[in-house]
């Protein structure tokens, strides 16, 4: 008993008496992070509860009255409006385009620029670099290359022959475009994910297999492919989280458009937030996404582990 | 010691109090960040300080594009300036909202202020009730832009000869537009409002062919788009894209100011982009068609917030802005709708990039011309009306149909 309380006292520092080591080390590390915490609180934790209650509330920015309506504005979306199913079917049909063409598209390359060549490093910038380009200004370009008739898309296309589509104006193609550029711009990250996870594969595995007799495609298939699980779950995640949250490219390259082609859920929730300022029901929308986004992810990891055991 | 401390501090506080109470500030929101307009601005807002010791005056500009969405957020975080400039589509929201102040009985109190000198077409969409809510400082008609040089290269009269013989129809603006084309290849006969005649200004590009043709886009709550007068003068710019190919088509850039459109549709203070096209330039009358000329004006109006702390000074303010001496200085950037400046000759003379003889179709223009129909949903009309008028501009729309959609899905918004 006397043991304990004089080791208590020669914790105590002589600065401040009343405190021991442990107290004193936690209230450091408290003050520490508070900023980042405080912030967090603020500007992260506040309006993700706030949104809980905006979403039932019909807000009207400009008369400042909030009403409550309970679970009216999800009625309306789930229920009613006819709008919402089709830009959810939008979404859906963007992220089963964009996943798996950027998933082939990233391994593929991977696959090719794991192994040292010379150059490679210049391949790997070459991929890369539009990771780290304005999404904007890679949208405006894209914009211009991808015009009806003087466009350089249609104009590379008319060499060999084919007459291209006004592209950024037919819904079909509209959409398809902005996939395809979306990938472009993007599978640079996941190349470089794949790469590391390949490059972290003991060679011996693979050697071990073309010793036994393995051809290469065996080798892709029974060895690495499933080496990558982990990866691939990954980036799958990322990827449709992304492909659901895409704003940026819509924005700058068809507004939703045309005919409403494109117009997909985080652009919806912006043209009813900050264009019809029906604060309270794109409140509603995002918590929707949000839902939307947690079950895929969960479904996606649920069927990885099945695949794993 | 201890007196020469007190009498210190007190003098401080005096001090303190006093500045609180002299300095006020009127905040006012405008869209332009041109260092001339500015200038302008701040010269009328001295004349005002001068009279009124102690207040001062910042103008804060806002990117237009995204104008009324700040405005509304700075209202709705509480911030709402004393005075802002107001967009004609944006103004019944915020009327009906009863966030703007009547500012009548400042403006009719003013010495020499003249408030019946403003013309009524230009009022009519700022007085509700018997209260003014606003005072047009721009009032600025659509016109026709076109290039002097393409037509003299086609061989062709250019708007102001037509229309001085009477000639300029939409007929002969269609069979001009083709000629055009045909004349400069790889270039069109005319592009819509800014290049954005199938997106943001998609209302731009059809409201002056249907109203030449009698229409309108909307009128006392019924869509008219769908009417005969629409149908028929769509129909045949529709035909200009895509049978004449002479309108710059939907997804493609063909920029009247880079000379690669001869003409196009804008209002004056576009103007100030002519010194560096390089090429001659003129500017004309909308052509008139089976229902006459029909002018259309785009407008922009001073509004008082009602939730401001010095309502009455940025009233005053408002009054001393569009007083006649401020409305002639204004006028070499901003159409004024006051007869006695329109009337004058000092506003024909204003601009020194337009010749009297073209600033006398501004003036026409002004007195004959109607604002742009507006309503208290206009960004979810448009939100309704574009996917359909996405599918009036394809090749093979059916125009009648397509127009028929358009009514359907803005009628219950009107």
């Amino acid at each position: 008993m006397a043991g304990t309380a004089s080791r208590d006292n020669a914790a105590r520092q002589p600065g401040a008496p009343w405190l021991t080591l442990k107290t004193r080390e936690m209230l450091e590390a408290w003050l520490f992070v508070s900023p980042t915490f405080i912030g967090f609180l603020i500007f992260f934790l506040g309006p993700l509860v706030a949104i809980f209650y905006y979403s039932m509330t019909e807000w009207n920015l400009l008369s400042q009255q909030a009403t409550f309506v309970g679970l009216r504005n999800f009625e309306n979306a789930l229920l009613e409006n006819p709008d919402f199913w089709h830009v959810v079917r939008n979404s859906v049909i963007f992220a089963l385009g964009l996943v798996p063409l950027n998933i082939a598209l990233a391994l593929s390359l991977a696959l090719a620029l794991s192994r040292p060549f010379f150059g490679v490093v210049f391949f790997r910038t070459v991929f890369f670099a539009p990771v780290v380009t304005s999404a904007i200004a890679w949208a405006i370009v894209w914009k211009f290359m991808l015009q009806g008739e003087g466009g350089a898309v249609n104009q590379m296309l008319a060499w060999i022959g084919i007459d291209g589509p006004n592209w950024l104006r037919e819904p079909n193609w509209a959409m398809a475009a902005v996939i395809v550029t979306r990938v472009i711009k993007m599978v640079g990250l996941n190349m470089i994910l794949y790469i590391a996870a390949l490059q972290s594969i003991p060679r011996d595995y693979e050697e071990a297999a073309t010793l036994e007799g393995a051809s290469r495609w065996q080798v892709f298939r029974m060895i690495t492919w499933p080496l990558l699980a982990p990866t691939t779950l990954v980036i799958m995640v990322l990827t449709t989280i992304g492909s659901f949250k895409v704003f940026d490219h819509i924005y700058q390259m068809t507004g939703g458009g045309p005919e409403n082609g494109t117009l997909v859920l985080a652009f919806y929730i912006y043209q009813q937030g900050f264009k019809f300022f029906n604060v309270g029901y794109a409140a509603a929308l995002a918590l929707i996404m949000f839902a939307i986004v947690m079950a895929l992810t969960l479904v996606q990891v649920m069927l990885r582990r099945r695949d794993m055991e | 010691m201890k007196t020469a401390l007190k009498f210190a501090l007190s003098a401080l506080a005096l001090f303190a109090l006093s500045a609180q109470s002299l300095a006020q500030e009127l905040r006012v929101t405008v869209w332009t960040g041109s260092e001339a307009h500015l200038k302008m601005l701040n010269s009328i807002a001295a004349g005002f300080i001068a009279k009124h010791p102690g207040v001062t005056v910042k103008f804060e500009t806002v990117p237009v594009a995204d104008y009324t969405q700040k405005l509304t957020f700075q209202v709705a975080g509480g911030n709402a300036p004393d005075i802002a400039w107001m967009m004609e589509d944006a103004a019944p929201a915020f009327e009906n909202a009863g966030l703007l102040m009547d500012i009548g009985p400042t403006l009719k109190a003013t010495q020499g202020y003249d408030f019946d000198d403003f013309t009524q077409p230009a009022m009519a969409l700022w007085q509700k009730d018997g209260k003014v809510l606003g005072v047009p400082f721009s009032t600025s008609p659509f016109l026709i832009y076109y290039n002097k040089d393409m037509f003299d290269k086609a061989g062709l009269e250019d708007p102001n000869q037509l229309a001085a013989k009477g000639e300029w129809t939409m007929q002969k603006f269609q069979e001009v537009a083709k000629k055009l084309t045909e004349a400069n290849p790889g270039k069109w006969g005319f592009e819509f409002k800014d290049g954005e005649g199938y997106a943001s200004r998609m209302t731009h590009a059809l409201l002056p062919p249907v109203r030449a043709y009698g229409g309108d886009l909307w009128a006392n709550g019924q869509c008219g788009l769908d009417k005969p007068e629409a149908v028929a003068a769509i129909k045949q710019l529709h035909d200009m894209v895509f049978k004449d190919k002479s309108i710059v088509p939907p997804g493609e850039q063909g920029d009247y100011f880079s000379g690669n459109s001869a003409m196009t549709v804008n209002q004056i203070s576009r103007a100030s982009k002519m010194p560096e096209a390089g090429f001659k330039w003129g500017i004309a009358p909308l052509p008139s068609g089976p229902a006459g000329e029909a002018p259309v004006i785009g407008q922009a109006a001073l509004t008082v917030f009602a939730s401001g702390k010095n309502t009455e000074l940025a009233a005053q303010l408002v009054a001393e802005m569009t007083s006649k001496e401020n409305v002639a200085v204004m006028a070499q950037f901003f159409p004024p709708a006051r007869k006695s400046v329109l009337e004058s000759d000092a506003f024909v003379n204003s601009n020194k990039l337009i010749p009297p003889a073209q600033m006398k179709n501004v003036a026409a223009a002004i007195v004959n011309g109607r604002v742009h129909p507006s309503h208290e949903h206009v960004p979810q009309i448009f939100a309704a009306m574009a996917p359909r008028v996405d599918a009036l501009w394809r090749a093979d729309a059916n125009v009648e149909e397509a127009l028929k959609g358009v009514c359907a899905a803005i009628q219950p918004l009107l």
